[in-house]
Order: C-alpha cells, then structure tokens, then sequence
C-alpha cells in the first residue's frame, strides 16, 4: 500500500506540474490590439490611412455608394435590366427598406467614421503638443466630416457618433441625429480642419486632405444648406490661395479621366486613390465603375456590363461641339475588331459613360481593379460653387460669371486644339437665368461624377428632372416626400428600433 | 490483498492467479487497453495432445498451457489446485479437453483476451434444485439410458465440435466429436441436458423416451464479453448506464464510402448525416441529436484510440465505432461534449498465425438524376417575352451531357495481423480512388495504419498506433460563395444558356453568358480551372499501461498529428476569370499540429459479490497549432506553368500568412458502482480550462450523473422467460462547447490595403471588439432510455428520450452597424433539443435462411427558447451573387434554428386584380403575388413571416440482412420526413427575369394566353425574394445500399490455401422516392463556407450531385 501511494503520489504531482504549465492566456502574433497600437503619431497615421482605404473599397467609390448616387439622378440610367432588381430598384424610385446597395454601402461609411474617431482617440491619447499631433486630428476629423457629409444628404437624420466605440452597447439604444446638427458638427470638424491642415501634404498628395480640402467642402456644405454667402466666402478662400495649396484646372479635360493620374494632380482638391490590379480584403483597392458602365459586349480592354448607362435624351440633348461630351461619353466602341456605332451595340443600344472606362490604365480586361484617382472634389467644383453662390448672393456679375468663363475656356482646348465652344457667358443675365446656367454647367462639366443627385435634392428639382417635359429620364414616379431620402437599412433599425420613425414613404 | 497473488513467470506463458473478486477487473481492464477480445472459439479449437493420470489439478493445467500454448487465470481460494485429476486426450480440441477436465470438477471456465478464467461454476452452487439432483442417484436407482446426438450450428447446420453436453446436476458429460456428435449414458427419461459452448446460448433439453436427441445451438449474439468504448475505458455492454450506439466494422464497410463518416450515415439512431455536397473528397455535416449550437460548430468531436481530435481513420481499418450520446456518456469530455461523441476504435492483431485480408471493390457511378431544362427553342422563346431584342445564338446544347461522365470508385485494403504474447501487431494500407462524375473532378485517398503492441513485463504494456495519409482531391468548383466571374459548375450547367455552343464559332473560344453577368460556360470551368488541393496527415499515438496493484492501473498517451496541405488554384485566360487578367493563380499552403497528453488511473474492486465499482482519474493537456501562408499572383506569360510559377506572373497581390494557437488543459474523473449487478450508478466529472475564451472565464466544469436498474436481474423477473434483458436507465449533465475559434475575445484592428502617392501603405481600422465575458456554450441533457432483450435476444430494442437545453450560445450577434462594427460573438440565449430515438434489432429467422434486421428511428425537435430582450435575430446564407435577397433566416423564440425567413407566395396577379402596393413588387398582371400577411395595406419586409423548417421530423434506417447457405443479401434503406428544402437553384432558374435558362416549369408561365398557373410571367426587373415559392418539403427514402454476396464454402477456400473468400456486388443510391423538384434532396448547401454551422441547414445551390453506383467486389482472407 505504501509503494503504491507513493506512486500516486508522484503521478499525481507530475500531472498537477504538466498542468501547471498549462498556459492558457491568449497570446496572438500577427493580431493588432487596440491598447498596444498608438504610440506615435505614425500609429496614428496610420489609422487615418486605414480611412482612407476603406473609402477606396467597392462598397464606397469603387462602386456601390457611386453607382448609387450617379443612378438616382437624371444623367444615367438602368442599361442593362438583368442587373440585379437592387439597382433597378434605386434608379426607379421604387426601392424599399432592405435594398441591398444601401445595406452595403451604410455599413462603411460607418466604419470609415470608427476608423477616423479611433486616429482621434488614438491621437489624444498620446499627449503631444498640439502642432504636432492636431494636424493629425484635423485630418481624421475631415474624413468624419467627409462621411457625414455624404450620409446626410442621402439619408437625412442618421445617428451620429464622434468617439471611438470600444463598446458598442454604449449606443445600441441611440436615436438619430436631426440633419441640422450633423451639418453643425461637419462645418465644425471641417473648420477644424481650416484651422489645423497644412496648406499640402507630404509629396502634395490629394487624396490626403489639406487646408484647401476643408475649405473647399465648406464651401460645398454651405451650398448645400443654401447659405451662399458662406458658401462664397469658402470658395472664394480656397481660388484666392490656389497657388499656395496648388490648384488649378488641368489643360485638357481628358486628363482628369486617363488613369493612371498622378497623385498630385492640380485640379485634385480630394482624390480617392485606386492601384491597378492590386486589391485587399474587404472589396479594398477596387474599383469596378469601368465595367459598371462599360460596354456590354465591347473588345477589351473596353467591355463593361452596361449596368448604368445615360439614357438617349442625355445623349442628345449635349451639344456635340462640347469636347467634355467627348470625353464623357462612348457612342462607338470596337466590337469584334470593328469600331461599331452604340446602334449595334450587343445589349445595350445607347451611347455609354467613358470618363471611367475609356482610359481604366492597369487594370484588368473589363477596366475593373482601375489605376483611376477619382475626383471627390476638384477645382473646377470650387469655381462653380463660387459662381453659384456668389451668383445668389449678388447675382450674374463679372466675378461670378467669370467662375463659369474659366471652367468653359478650358473645355474649349479639343485635346489641343481649340475650338470655340463653349462660348463664354456675357455678364448681365437675369439671376435665375444664371443660377440654372450654372447648374446646367455642373450637369455637364461634372457628369457622372456622383453630383448630379445632390444638386437634385438641394435644389429640389425632382418634380422638374424626372416628371417636366424636358425630364432626360422621366420617372412619373418620383415622389418628392419620398424619394429624396433613402430609407435606412432595415436591419439597423430591428437592432436599434430607437432609430424610427423610418424615413416617411418606407 | 497482496498475499493472495500468486505468479509464475516464463518466457512466453504467465500464469497469473488472482482472487475471484479480481477477475472481472481483469476482464474489464484487458478489455480497456485490448478494446476487442480475440475470438475465443480460435483458441478453444487448438489442438491439445495429453496424457496425465493421477496428478493435481494444478499440474494439469501448467501441461495444457504448455501444449495448447494459453495461460490460464483464477483464484486460488475457489480453485483447489491439489485435488487429483486424469485426463487423456489425442490431437483434440481445447475445449473438449477442459470439458473433460473440468466439467466434473464443477469448474467453469471462460476465454477473456487469450486467457482461460476459471471460476466456480456457478449453475451448481447457486441452483438448488440441482444440489437436490445430484443426490437423487443416491437414493433412487434409475434405469441408464444411452443417447446420441448431433449438435449443429442454428445458424449454418454445420456440426459444432466440442460442444460440452452434461447431464444436469450431475458431473457426467462428455463433448462433441468433429463430426459434432455425442454418446452419453444418463440416468433416465427426466434427466436433462445441457449443451454448452463457447460463443452460443446454452440449450437445455429433457431427454424423454428418446434415444436421438440432435441440438442447434444459437449463437450468442450478445456475447458476455461484448464491450463497448467509452471515454478513458470501456465498459461491459451490459453495464453501460448511459446512451450509446455501435456500428461495427461490416457496416462500416458494406460499401465503398468516402469515408468513415458517410458510412454511418442511417446506421445509428439520433446520429443525422448529411452530404454537404457530392463532391469527391467532400466533408458532411454530423449531428447526433440535432444542433445545439447556431453559430459554432454542432459536429461531435472524434476520438480515434483515445486521441481527441485524431485523424478519421478509413472503414476498412476501423473495429468499432461507438457514438456517445447522452450526458452520461459525453461529459467526461467536458468543454466538447456538447454536440456528442464518436469513439473510434482500430483493428489489432490477435495472437496467432499472421493473418491476412483482402478487401477490393470496383464501382461505376452516375449521376443521381438531372434537372429537366428547357431546351434551346423554349429557352428563346421565353428570353423573348422578357428581353424582346434578344436573338437566339443558334446553337442547341445539353450543358448537363456536357459535364456528367461516368465516374467510379476503386477501392482496395490490405491488411496483415497477427500476434505473439509479447507482441500483436495489426499492419494496414488502404487506397480509396474515386473519378468523379463531373468532368476532371476526382478524390485519392492513400494511407497505412500501424497498430502494434508489446508487453513489456508482466506488468507494463506499450502500445503505438501509427497512421499516415494522403488525400489528393482534385475539384469541379461547386458551392460558390459570391459573386466571383467563375460560376460552380454544376449551378452553371443548370444555368448557362442553351442556346450557346461550347466555343464560339468564329473566335474558337468557350462562350460566356450573353444575358447575365459574362461568366463562363459550365464546359470551360470544368475542364480549364485547376482547383486541387493535398493533404498529407501523420499521426502517432503512444500509449503505456502499467498495472502498479492488482485493479489498479495507469495508463498515459501522448498523441500527435500533424496536417499540412496545400490548395492550388488557377484559372487560365481560357476563362473569364483569367483572361482580363492574363491568367491568376494561388498557391496557399497549411501547417498543423496537435499535441495531446492524457494520464489517468484506474481502479477497480468487487467486495463480496456485491458492490463492484471501479474509480478514474486523471489529467490531459492539449495544444494546437495551426498555420497558414500563401501568395497570388496575375499575369503569365504561359498558362502552361498553373500555379507553380507565381515568381513569373507580373501583377503580384498581397501575400498572406497567419497563426493560431490554442491549449485546452483539464482534470477528469469517473466513478462507476455495481450493486448486486442489478443498480448501476455512474458520476462524471471533467473541469476544463481553455484558452479560446475570455480571461474571465477559462474554465468551467462539467458534472453528469446516472442510474441504470438492470430490472431483468431481480428475482421477480425470472419467471418471465421472454425477457432476457431488461435495462433502464436515466441520466443528467451538463457538457460543453468551446468550437470558435481563438482570439474571438480579443479586440483588435486589422489591415485595410491603402494606397497613398500611388504605393500601398500600412493602414488600420477597427475591427473587432472585445468580449471579457466570453464563454463556453452549456448543454445541460436529460436522458431516460431502456435497453430490452427478448425471446433470447432475438428481439433487442433501446429506447432513448432526451432533453438538452443549450445556454450561452455562442452567436455573432449583430450590432448596430453605425457603431463601426459588424458582429460581436456574444453568450446568448438558450436553445432547446429533444427528442425520441428507438433502435430495434430483430432475428427474424435463424434457420438456414437467417434474416435479421435492424431499425433505427430518431425524432428530433429543436427550438429557440430565449433570445436576449425577445429580439429575434435575422441573418442571411445566401449565394452572395444572388444579389438583393437580403435575410434569408430568422431566429425567433419559439422556432427552430435555421427557420426560413420570407414572404408568402399567392401564385400570379390576374388581369383586373388590384395590386398591392410596395417598393419593388410586381403590380402587372403574370406578376408574382405576395400576401400582405400584417394586413397593412402594403407589401414591405414586414409581411415577411417564419415559411419553413429545415430540420425533419424524423429520421430512420432500415437495414436487413438475409443469409442462406453461403449467400448473402443486404438492403439498406435511409430516409428524412419532414424537412424543408430552400432551394436557391430553383429560384435562379426559375425567376423567370430573363437571365438564364429554366426548368421546364417555365413553359407553364403566365401568358395572357396561359393564365390558369402558378408560374409568373418573363420579366426581368423581377426582385428575387424568398419565398414560400421555393419552400420545398425534403423528405425522401433512399434505398443507400442492395448488395448481393456470397462466401464460398470452407471446403473449397481451404483448397485454394484461403479462411474466406467472399464476392459481392452491390447497388447505392439506385432508388430515391421523394417529392422535391430539385435535382437531389439529400444536398447541403455550403453559404459561406460555414459547412458546420447550423444557419445553413436545408439549402440547396448547385451542388456536386450525388451519385448512384454499382460496386462488385471481394473480401479475401488467408
């Protein structure tokens, strides 16, 4: 008995050793932890960088938010109708509250939001003085106010949040945030920004953003919330300092649309930067607006899906003298070896969007994984913001109409050759004549670029676009209490019910 | 206690003498680290030669151990060894000898793991009466009557030699001559008697006025030593308190499976086996007793020879499989018990002459059944009514003629076994070589087993189970998960436009689709794309068992399995996929390896007769380690090069690598207590402590407890003669479920790929948060069962019925998404499982037809029974290219996991109708109609309601097995009643937007001509819903195996130098009777990946088909 106790004993106190040794923390490599993560500002940056990223993704600018916005408005329509109803669904006013683009597209913006409240958090957290670390801020407080900036316009009251959430049942039971306070808090970060970015940033990129970028969306909020004299002040500000933050228009209009574009373009004032043929996870890196509007059909490296396509009156309404009708749009492609007029074209029988497709530069066959830098904001934006504003404030004068004049002079260089269309605007028109002139020149000078919609909204056009006798694209349906908002995402709202009441018509 | 042993050592022979309360624990531990005795009856038959007269019973047996080459166990205080023998014997068998020797002697004896027990015979100490018989010559001299007879086998007729016959009572007897026949002289017309033999029922029989008296013996189905495993032992069948099913190795290897796991499917009660797809190589979802779990994994863990987590050997390697079930029986692996247990057993050698085993099949397949689609006619004129532009390609093609071939299977294990005392070594390789029935889709599976065992003193044993594999699996690309450019092949073949012909005529390349996305025909994904993947396991398990006093034993492993693999993937410019890309490639390898080191202690003791009970204890400590890289590339120069020339390829993408690791550490202990071998109790108790969760809760313990009455033992049942066993039994505990992955607690950033100035930056954003709280998943199971025996075991039923209530769930629950994140793995809730499981086995006949049958039926009803706050959960497994479907499932208290989640389907709007109005539906006539369920006037997602229930209502097998002379028949039917199908194949095709083919349902589409349907007219901004309209009921009945066999006589196989020789052929999955629309109900949709999870039961997308084959084959022994 004795040896056999013994024995036990020894095994028993090998086993409690074995288990002692037991470790059963949790000691990840390749994992990055929150609370290990800021400890400069690099770390900081990084985040920011992390931001920005995730605007590049497919969800954001690389196609579902854009394809959104550029389908509600009257410039391009459904092409093809096998594209999923979702689509259909957003360009015909006929959409509901689980529509899978938002339910795509809401998410991000959000993430994008955590991300840049995460530098914030981060960034203060390292107790550094304020010339060092508050450009850092400033930076990810633009980005805040560049995502809210977007949801408000399309969904109106949305929940806002400006910290860093470890803890997401801190705010599962928040209501929404009336529109009018999210614009107070985005002119707010944005001033931030005014005060705290540097006129360029390092290797004067664009798609970091500066003193001239903050400014430059002031001005564009300001225009929104139809406060001109704001809104004139903040352009104003942005082409009196031009040279200092380095803006200007580029001299052939194609330019702005033949990837690969550098990373300091003048007429950048905010890029969202793709890299041809690479791509990350989570849809990060692509870019899939070339085959979005594409041509069903065409040779490659110009076949697309003809998913958003202008619809004919778009086509022939432009003037063809205008050389950015040229540049925006594909009326013939090569189809089988053979250039072929749009009246041949496979599925789609209409003139095609080119400002993405035409020079995707690498990229794959159908233009996807691009090497575009898109314009969120460029300098000739900034012009016709100064000229619509000031043109409200004080009507058609020299100053305003001379916004508009530098914006067409440039669209008159035929990719050298200059021709004399547009002309330039006289001064002396009646206000209103000038106000819808200079609308009629962001419909064009700035089409398919994801404008049109937000000019709709702000200036209430729906009514005249989609159901007037001129409508490019009727929708007898469009219905004014309705469809200038999008419904939030169904989902949120059964998690969070404290978001109702749902944007009214859903 | 030490006085009483007695040993005696020799070279090859021990005999070991123990006391009688020992010999139990003898058989119940050689049994534990043996697992499986050897066939008693090979060693009974050893030829023994002797000639002793006038010595002590002891010597006797020392010279037939030494000629028959045993050893034989008992107590010397039962045993007395001095008495004085004689025995004669020439060149007979064993057993006829013992008769001889022992019958007399009123000793009883037995075979347990090549030892002879020798006990008191119990028959005539216990059975007054017979004390009365035996004295009755004395008084009353009765006239000697001589008898004859032959006894055969019931089964076979086959004479039986050897077969002891005694006269009742008395210490006359003799045994059976090779021929099987008899000569005894007994007392008179009342005497009895009785026929016994190892491995059969013993038979008494009156003699009367005659003079023949010819016997059959039944075979003993439930041979006394009929042990099963359980967790860190194994335990007398008898004896088992808790719920526990075996499947033995014949059918396990009835016809050639995939794998272990496809072949247990329908043989088990409570055990629902699904074919996650029919692909070669493909893995199936297990779930024994319904899914406790939604968001982790359901599936059982494996435990091969005591690895937990070991690698699945192949059937042809595997003794016996046990499936643990209730609490009683799971809990003692604790934090993994949850969704129940399989226990895996391989084969050993058995002492003797090497033995060797053939075992060869050949199989031709097909597919199950196809799809009827519309030919290239029906399909324009339907694209027409949607797309009138639309023109016809001109072409007519069958895709499915284009990518089904005849596939099949070979088969082939060889096996060599044998043994010394010293040493039993069981050495196996096995090949499993199937041609899918698609196009360049196939399996390979090579691997060798080696078992072999050494004592190494009379005390200690060592053990070491080698086994190593490769698994070649070579892909058709099925089941994919979003909206990649390459479609599956078999959703495309469904799908693709028939009026296309394989290569485009003037460009000579594959066609894509002309009205959907450009995705390449099913033809051209077949054949272009590589999608391969290789396997190779390793795995060794150590074992020594020392016995440090008698009853007292330890026992340690140490375990280790390795796995690495490598998948590679290519898609050539031939496709879509790689021409915009100029070919793209993948290579991503994997590395992992398992450590697992168990000590426990055994010890067991019977006190007088009465109490038997038996203690475990002890610890393990397991860690894993897994890894994974890998590297892609785009551009090539060739597509010759596939995937093994990424340095070539010029557009490279970010490479990949990651680590994982995990320990689980853990103390365990079990008591099991006999109490007059009629009330059994068992107590588990396992504490674990892993590092998957949160620092607040590492470890937790896991208790269960059970009863068993064995009620056919108690005096009052013994008159009842039809009973030969009746058990119940009824259990309680809790067990766990630790299946997520690690690091799930830990908040952390991830990468996001950012590009600034043009070059890629290091870039972060948030991603997860933390949860301290995070724990393990408990199943808290109620379980009352019976085991019944009757007409001498001709009838055996278990009856089991459960209750599990799973708390803490482990679930993503959804956040709000303006929170910047996704998901957080939180403990919610509860989930409910009970149900009703009933095995039947029957005898129906034993005469020289025998026909036997085996039943099982499980009933399982899952529901939700608490959500936090009452919120009902919504999610989606979806096809992500089936874009705009949104949430497909919803959880919601009161219903079953996995419940569809959609709108009801009210067949079409007529001319005239008034249509409902809502965002994206139909108001035209030929328009699909909703029902507008909350009566608000409108239809929106509210009117979406709970449309199905993918869990059935029931579950069963039927096998039967009819033997005559040497033929054999095997019928196996498998069926499911009750379970809804969701299928996304018949929503693609038959949405009817005009952009791809359709079922031939489509030509009954509302036209303003046809209006009297179902079936919606050709629209193509049509919005894809879920629907009540593709809510299909699953139930089905599959005839899985019909085999025809035949063993050839022991007569001719002797000639031929052979022990069997058996050839049989065989039909699977010939006959289905079910009434879905789909091509199979017997599929599973894999969304996401997530083959174990829950979410996704019932789905149907395009999956591998599975496949009908006619085997023949050949089972060789020398």
């Amino acid at each position: 008995m004795k040896r056999f106790l013994n024995k036990f004993t020894l095994l028993t106190l090998t086993g409690l050793l074995l288990l002692g040794c037991a470790d059963l923390e949790e000691r990840p490599v390749g994992i990055l932890a929150p609370e290990s993560l800021f400890r400069t500002s690099q770390d900081v940056r990084t985040a920011i960088f992390g931001a920005y990223g995730w605007m590049a993704t497919e969800r954001l600018y690389g196609r579902q938010f854009v394809t959104a916005l550029l389908l509600r408005g009257d410039m391009a329509d459904i092409g093809d109708r096998g594209t999923p109803a979702e689509r259909q669904q957003v360009n015909d006013f006929n959409m509901d509250d689980n529509n899978n683009m938002v339910n795509v597209f809401w998410p991000y913006w959000y993430q994008v939001i955590s991300a840049a409240n995460a530098a914030i958090a981060g960034a203060e957290s390292l107790n550094l003085p304020e010339n060092e670390i508050n450009p850092l801020i400033a930076e990810a407080r633009f980005i805040r106010a560049f995502s809210y900036y977007h949801l408000v316009q399309v969904f109106g009251d949305v929940p806002y949040l400006d910290r860093f959430i470890s803890d997401p049942n801190l705010v599962k039971d928040i209501a929404k945030t009336p529109a009018a306070t999210i614009y107070q808090n985005i002119i707010a970060d944005l001033e931030y920004g005014k005060q705290w970015l540097p006129d360029k940033q390092p290797s004067d990129v664009r798609s970091r953003a500066t003193k001239g970028t903050a400014a430059s969306y002031l001005a564009s909020v300001h225009l929104t919330l139809a406060d001109y004299q704001k809104a004139y002040n903040e352009a104003k500000f942005v082409i009196d300092n031009k040279d200092r933050f380095g803006y200007g228009l580029v001299d052939d209009f194609q330019t702005l649309f033949r990837a690969p574009q550098p990373a300091n373009l003048r007429e950048h004032v905010f890029a969202i930067d793709f890299l041809g043929l690479q791509s990350g996870s989570g849809g990060a890196n692509d870019d899939i607006m070339p085959p979005m509007t594409g041509v069903r059909g065409g040779d490659a490296p110009r076949s697309g899906w003809s998913v958003a396509v202008p619809s004919m009156a778009v086509y022939n309404t432009w003037d063809s003298r205008d050389y950015r009708k040229e540049v925006s749009m594909e009326d013939s492609l090569l189809i089988g070896g053979k250039l072929q007029p749009y009246t041949v074209f496979p599925n789609t029988k209409r003139p095609h969007i080119a400002k993405y497709s035409r020079y995707a530069g690498n990229s794959n066959a159908e233009g996807r994984y691009s090497d575009h830098n898109y314009a969120a904001m460029r300098y000739a934006e900034v012009l016709l913001i100064a000229a619509e504003a000031l043109g409200e404030v004080s009507g058609a004068n020299a100053e305003a109409v001379g916004y508009v004049n530098q914006v067409r002079a440039r669209a008159r260089n035929w990719a050298g050759r200059q021709t004399n269309f547009p002309e330039a605007v006289a001064p002396g028109m009646s206000k209103e004549a000038f106000i819808n002139l200079v609308l009629e020149e962001r419909r064009l000078e700035l089409a398919f670029e994801y404008k049109r919609w937000y000019d709709i909204k702000r200036r209430k056009l729906g009514e005249q676009v989609f159901k007037g006798p001129n409508s490019l694209e009727p929708h007898p349906n469009f219905d004014p209490n309705r469809d200038y908002l999008m419904p939030l995402p169904r989902v949120e709202l059964q998690v969070n019910p404290n978001l109702g009441p749902q944007n009214p018509g859903y | 206690m030490k006085k009483h042993l007695h040993s005696k050592h020799g070279i090859l022979f021990t005999l070991m003498r123990v006391t009688f309360f020992q010999l139990l624990c003898i058989g119940f531990l050689s049994a534990m680290s043996y697992a499986h005795t050897s066939p008693a009856q090979e060693l009974l038959n050893r030829d023994v030669t002797l000639k002793v007269s006038n010595v002590t019973l002891s010597e006797a047996l020392d010279r037939i151990e030494s000629s028959a080459q045993v050893r034989f166990a008992y107590s010397r205080d039962l045993i007395r060894l001095s008495q004085p023998v004689a025995v004669t014997a020439q060149r007979e068998p064993l057993s006829s000898v013992l008769d001889k020797l022992l019958i007399p002697l009123k000793i009883d004896y037995r075979v347990v793991n090549n030892q002879i027990l020798l006990s008191k015979s119990k028959k005539l100490s216990i059975a007054t009466p017979a004390l009365l018989d035996n004295r009755l010559p004395e008084r009353v001299m009765p006239l000697e009557v001589a008898i004859r007879g032959t006894v055969t086998g019931a089964d076979n007729t086959e004479p039986l030699p050897g077969v002891s016959v005694v006269v009742k009572g008395t210490s006359q007897g003799t045994t059976t001559d090779a021929s099987g026949n008899y000569q005894l002289t007994v007392p008179g017309p009342s005497s009895v008697l009785v026929f016994s033999f190892v491995g059969y029922l013993s038979q008494e029989v009156t003699v009367g006025n005659r003079q023949q008296v010819n016997v059959r013996l039944e075979a003993d189905v439930k041979a006394l030593n009929e042990v099963v495993v359980v967790g860190y032992g194994t335990v007398k069948k008898s004896d088992l308190t808790g719920s526990v099913s075996s499947v033995g190795s014949e059918e396990l290897t009835a016809y050639p499976a995939l794998g272990t796991v496809q072949a247990l499917q329908g043989r088990a009660a409570g055990v629902q086996i699904q074919a996650n797809n029919g692909e070669p190589g493909a893995n199936f979802k297990v779930r024994i007793r319904g899914g406790t779990s939604i968001n982790a994994s359901s599936d059982p863990i494996y435990v091969v020879d005591g690895f937990v987590g070991g690698a699945i050997p192949p059937p042809e390697d595997i003794e016996s499989l046990e499936v643990l079930k209730d609490a009683s029986a799971t809990a003692i692996y604790g934090s993994r018990g949850a969704n129940g247990v399989i226990m895996i057993t391989t084969k050993r050698g058995k002492s003797g002459k090497p033995r060797i085993d053939f075992n060869t099949s050949f199989s031709a397949q097909n597919e199950i059944n196809r799809l009827d689609l519309l030919n290239a006619e029906q399909f324009g004129a339907y694209i027409k009514e949607a797309r009138p532009n639309y023109v016809s390609a001109g072409a007519n093609t069958d895709w499915q003629d284009e990518i089904f071939r005849t596939g099949g299977i070979q088969n082939h294990q060889l096996s060599i076994s044998g043994g010394s005392d010293a040493v039993n070594y069981y050495l196996s390789g096995a090949l499993y070589d199937q041609t899918g029935i698609i196009l360049n889709s196939g399996f390979k599976r090579f691997s060798i087993t080696s078992n072999v065992e050494v004592k190494a003193s009379n005390r200690l044993r060592i053990g070491l189970n080698l086994f190593a594999q490769r698994n070649e699996k070579e892909q058709a690309f099925t089941q994919e998960g979003s909206g990649g450019l390459t479609p599956g092949v078999v959703a495309s073949a469904f799908k693709f436009e028939p009026d296309q012909p394989i290569r485009d005529p003037q460009t000579g390349r594959f066609t894509v689709a002309r009205l959907n996305d450009p995705h390449d025909n099913p033809y051209a994904v077949a054949t272009e794309l590589k999608n391969e993947q290789l396997s190779d396991r390793i795995q060794g398990n150590l074992f020594a068992e020392y016995d440090i006093l008698e009853g007292l034993k330890f026992r340690t492993t140490l375990g280790a399995t390795t796995n690495s693999g490598r998948f590679g993937y290519f898609a050539p410019t031939s496709l879509n996929e790689g021409r915009i890309v100029g070919g793209r490639a993948s290579v991503n390898g994997s590395k992992s390896t398992q450590l697992l080191n168990e000590n426990y202690l055994t010890y067991s003791r019977t006190i007088g007769d009465i109490h038997d009970f038996s203690v475990m204890g002890g610890y393990s400590y397991q860690t894993s380690s897994s890894e994974n890289w890998g590297g892609t590339g785009q551009s090539f120069i060739t597509d010759a090069v596939s995937y093994w020339n990424l340095g070539g390829s010029s557009v490279w993408q970010s490479p990949t690598s990651g680590l994982t690791e995990w320990q689980l550490g853990s103390y365990y202990g079990r008591i099991n207590y006999s109490l007059l071998d009629r009330y059994l109790f068992t107590a588990n108790i396992r504490r674990d402590g892993s590092s998957n969760f949160s620092r607040n809760h590492k470890w937790a313990t896991f208790p269960s407890g059970a009863f068993a009455w064995k009620m056919s033992n108690e005096p009052f049942m013994q008159n009842f003669e039809a009973i030969s066993q009746w058990k119940w039994r009824v259990s309680y505990g809790l067990t766990g479920n630790q299946a997520i992955e690690p690091y799930q607690t830990l908040a952390r950033f991830s990468n996001v790929f950012t590009i600034i100035d043009g070059v890629p930056v290091n870039a972060v954003r948030p991603t997860t948060v933390a949860n301290d709280d995070l724990t393990w998943e408990t199943t808290a199971q109620f379980d009352v069962g019976a085991d019944i025996s009757l007409f001498n075991n001709r009838i055996n039923l278990v009856l089991d019925y459960y209750r599990m209530v799973t708390r803490d769930l482990l679930f993503s629950v959804q956040l709000p998404q303006y929170s910047g994140y996704a998901t957080q793995l939180q403990n919610i809730g509860s989930v409910e499982n009970k149900g009703f499981e009933l095995t039947v086995n029957t005898r129906n006949t034993t005469g020289a037809l025998k026909w036997n049958t085996d039943i099982n039926f499980s009933l399982n009803r899952n529901k939700v029974l608490r959500l936090p706050g009452g919120t009902e959960l919504q999610y989606s497994a979806a096809p992500g290219h089936l874009v705009g479907l949104g949430n497909t499932h919803i959880l919601r208290e009161g219903y079953p996991v996995g419940s569809f989640f959609g709108w009801t389907y009210e067949g079409v709007y007529q001319q005239g109708d008034g249509f409902l109005p809502g965002g994206g539906f139909e108001q035209a006539a030929g328009g699909e109609k909703f029902r507008d369920t909350n009566g608000d006037g409108t239809l929106n997602s509210n009117d979406r309601t709970i449309i199905g229930n993918p869990n059935p209502d029931f579950i069963w097998g039927l096998n039967n097995e009819f033997s005559w002379k040497g033929f054999d028949l095997n019928l196996f039917f498998q069926g499911s009643q009750g379970n809804d199908i969701l299928s996304y194949t018949l929503m693609e095709l038959n949405l009817l937007s005009g952009i791809n083919n359709a079922t031939t349902a489509a030509l009954n589409r509302w036209t303003p001509t046809n209006t009297n349907t179902d079936v919606p007219r050709a629209f193509a901004g049509r919005t894809r819903r879920v629907s009540t309209r593709w809510i299909y009921d699953g139930s089905y009945v599959r005839l899985k195996n019909l085999a025809v066999g035949y063993n050839l006589p022991a007569s001719v196989t002797r000639k031929l130098g052979m022990t069997k020789l058996r050839v049989y052929a065989s039909a699977q999955n010939i006959l289905t009777l079910t009434q879905y629309e789909g091509y199979d109900p017997e599929v599973n949709y894999a969304s996401e990946g997530a083959t174990n999870s829950n979410r996704n039961l019932g789905l149907d997308y395009g999956s591998y088909p599975n496949a009908k084959s006619y085997t023949i084959g050949l089972n060789i022994g020398f």
